[in-house]
């Protein structure tokens, strides 16, 4: 009798309890736009950015919306892969403290443009690297948390990831780099990487979404790009929409009771996706990152 | 193929390790930093079927070089190819550097190279062709007021990589020496170019496409490799032009350059540390 009033008195503080979600890439564009809008919604946000001076901006823009919000950043440059591990220690850490070891959202949205062939530590293809590889290495090491709260996962896509293959015999194209290329190959592999992750772990609860933001007016062209890039991107961008309005489908896919059965949505709305992304595909993308990164996704 | 890069850590170098394991070529990576080669040797590990080798170690410093080579000795490393890969430049004109730091570019671009040049040279492995690649630069081919430490750094070796050709030229060694234009491999260099505008980016060199010609050439004896058609017209261009016009020609421009790339980079400075504040 005891056990069982403990039992609802647990499921009650659960109830109210806030949702945690974790966004990478939080301090500008649509990642800033995004934790925004689910503050809003009530849930506490966890954001992950590179520059501490961006962090205290971003931080400052969201409390004086609401002085009450709960909104904490962490510092990491993803494209790095010690740094994804030391910081999904220390968030591992602080969920198990403040949050019962739950994370309800991994919202993998940090992403890059860049102009060249350019490497990081790692000696990876950086495009590569920050886009796909940072969130396969962090939503590996924040799995434990997600299976826990059933929660979900979401990568930031694009369109652009329709009329291109992966380049299985050279994924960090060293051989003839293409920026265009690299870009568009890495934002398949988003989607691969969310339908590889339902394949694996739909029955333990977890569900995994591409948004695909459509054109939106944020600075990722202008970011450490070259002056062709930068230009382009700087035309192009106007005709782009304002973060907020792909912040409303992260929303969507957070605010349902039940996880929708999508994969790839665009204004709260299920799209077709590329004729690549299949099991198979993923499944070597699996292969491919897990070896990448040292890890090992197991089957649940 | 048993290869050693100096400066593996930097952008460059990784570049040439990815491009050699590529081939399937076993590396012995050094660099100054540590932590920059144990993260390279792992990723070149888990995409290519090579062993690599890495050993941390400050060029500049004769002891320090001489207990990496008593490590070789000891596990009788010996080697194909060299790639000397490591140097560095600061920005800024010769009486605004900082004395020592102006010191340190001519003995890592310079004295270390020949140091370990040396070194690896002999031991490299017996009855096999030894290639080495010297890293130079575009700017070797002209006199470079306020990057003139450095652009006579790379004067040094293009002089020295093609005299040391002809003295060895019976031993069976191939020599390259790299010229390369701006090349983007970090972030600063990005942003160096980038304030360079027109001739910054039309001098730029992809860095993939240059560690593979490079070592494609290296392997079929190529003396001077220039990358760039344009590049290749102003190093045709530094034999005939008067060196005291073309000093004064690249004096205007890098003041122009330089004067903007500081501004940016202080207003940077100064955003960060008012932010700290």
């Amino acid at each position: 009798m005891l056990g069982a009033g403990l039992d609802t008195s647990r499921e009650m503080t659960q109830e109210v309890k806030m949702k945690t979600i974790l966004i990478t890439g939080a301090s500008s564009g649509i990642g800033l736009e995004t934790a925004r809008t689910l503050i809003r919604q009530g849930y506490s946000v966890i954001g992950v950015a590179r520059s501490e001076a961006n962090c205290d901006r971003a931080k400052e823009m969201i409390l004086s919306d609401n002085p009450n919000a709960k909104i904490i950043f962490f510092m990491a440059d993803l494209m790095q892969q010690r740094e994804v591990v030391r910081v999904a220690e220390e968030i591992t850490l602080y969920l198990n403290e403040k949050c019962s070891g739950e994370l309800y959202a991994l919202i993998n949205n940090a992403g890059c443009v860049r102009s060249w062939y350019m490497t990081t530590d790692e000696g990876y293809e950086q495009q590569f690297a920050l886009n796909h590889l940072a969130g396969f290495l962090l939503t590996h090491k924040l799995l434990p948390a997600l299976i826990k709260a059933q929660g979900r996962v979401i990568m930031t896509g694009s369109e652009s990831h329709k009329g291109i293959k992966v380049r299985w015999d050279n994924i960090m194209l060293s051989r003839r780099y293409n920026p265009l290329t690299a870009y568009k190959q890495s934002k398949l592999c988003n989607i691969l990487f969310a339908k590889g992750l339902n394949d694996r772990y739909a029955a333990a609860g977890i569900r995994a979404y591409v948004v695909d933001p459509g054109l939106v007016n944020t600075d990722i062209g202008s970011k450490e790009t070259g002056a062709l890039v930068n230009f382009i991107w700087s035309v192009r961008k106007r005709y782009g929409v304002p973060p907020s309005v792909p912040a409303k489908t992260y929303e969507f896919l957070c605010e349902q009771k039940f996880p929708p059965d999508g994969l790839y949505y665009y204004f709260c709305k299920e799209k077709n996706y590329s004729k690549q992304v299949t099991s198979q595909n993923a499944d070597r993308l699996f292969e491919l990152s897990e070896r990448l990164c040292d890890i090992r996704y197991e089957k649940v | 193929m048993n290869v050693m890069i100096t400066g593996a850590a930097g952008g460059l170098g990784r570049t040439f390790a990815n491009e050699c394991a590529r081939r399937g070529y076993n590396l012995f990576l050094t660099d100054i930093n540590e932590e920059g080669l144990l993260c390279l040797k792992r990723g070149l590990e888990r995409q290519f079927d090579v062993v690599v080798t890495k050993a941390a170690c400050d060029l500049t410093d004769a002891e320090n070089v001489d207990r990496m080579l008593d490590m070789i000795d000891k596990y009788e490393i010996r080697f194909d190819m060299l790639l000397n890969i490591a140097g560095l430049d600061y920005e800024g004109g010769f009486m605004e550097r900082d004395r020592e730091k102006l010191v340190k570019i001519v003995s890592l671009n310079n004295a270390a190279t020949l140091r370990i040049t040396h070194a690896v040279f002999k031991r490299r492995r017996t009855c096999r062709p030894f290639t080495i690649v010297f890293v130079s630069s575009l700017a070797s081919m002209f006199p470079m007021p306020l990057k003139a430490t450095y652009a006579a750094t790379k004067r040094f070796l293009l002089d020295f990589a093609v005299s040391l050709r002809h003295e060895l030229k019976n031993e069976n060694v191939n020599i390259l020496t790299l010229c390369p234009g701006g090349m983007v491999t970090t972030n600063e260099t990005m942003c160096s170019i980038r304030a360079q505008g027109f001739w910054g980016n039309v001098t730029t060199n992809p860095l993939e496409f240059v560690a593979r010609k490079t070592i494609d050439h290296a392997l079929t004896g190529k003396n001077i490799y220039v990358p760039g058609k344009l590049n290749q017209v102003l190093s045709f261009l530094s034999k005939i032009i008067p060196r005291s016009w073309a000093a004064a020609l690249i004096y205007m421009r890098w003041h122009h350059v330089q004067s903007k790339w500081m501004k940016n980079n202080s207003a940077n400075t100064a955003e960060l540390q008012q932010d700290a504040t």
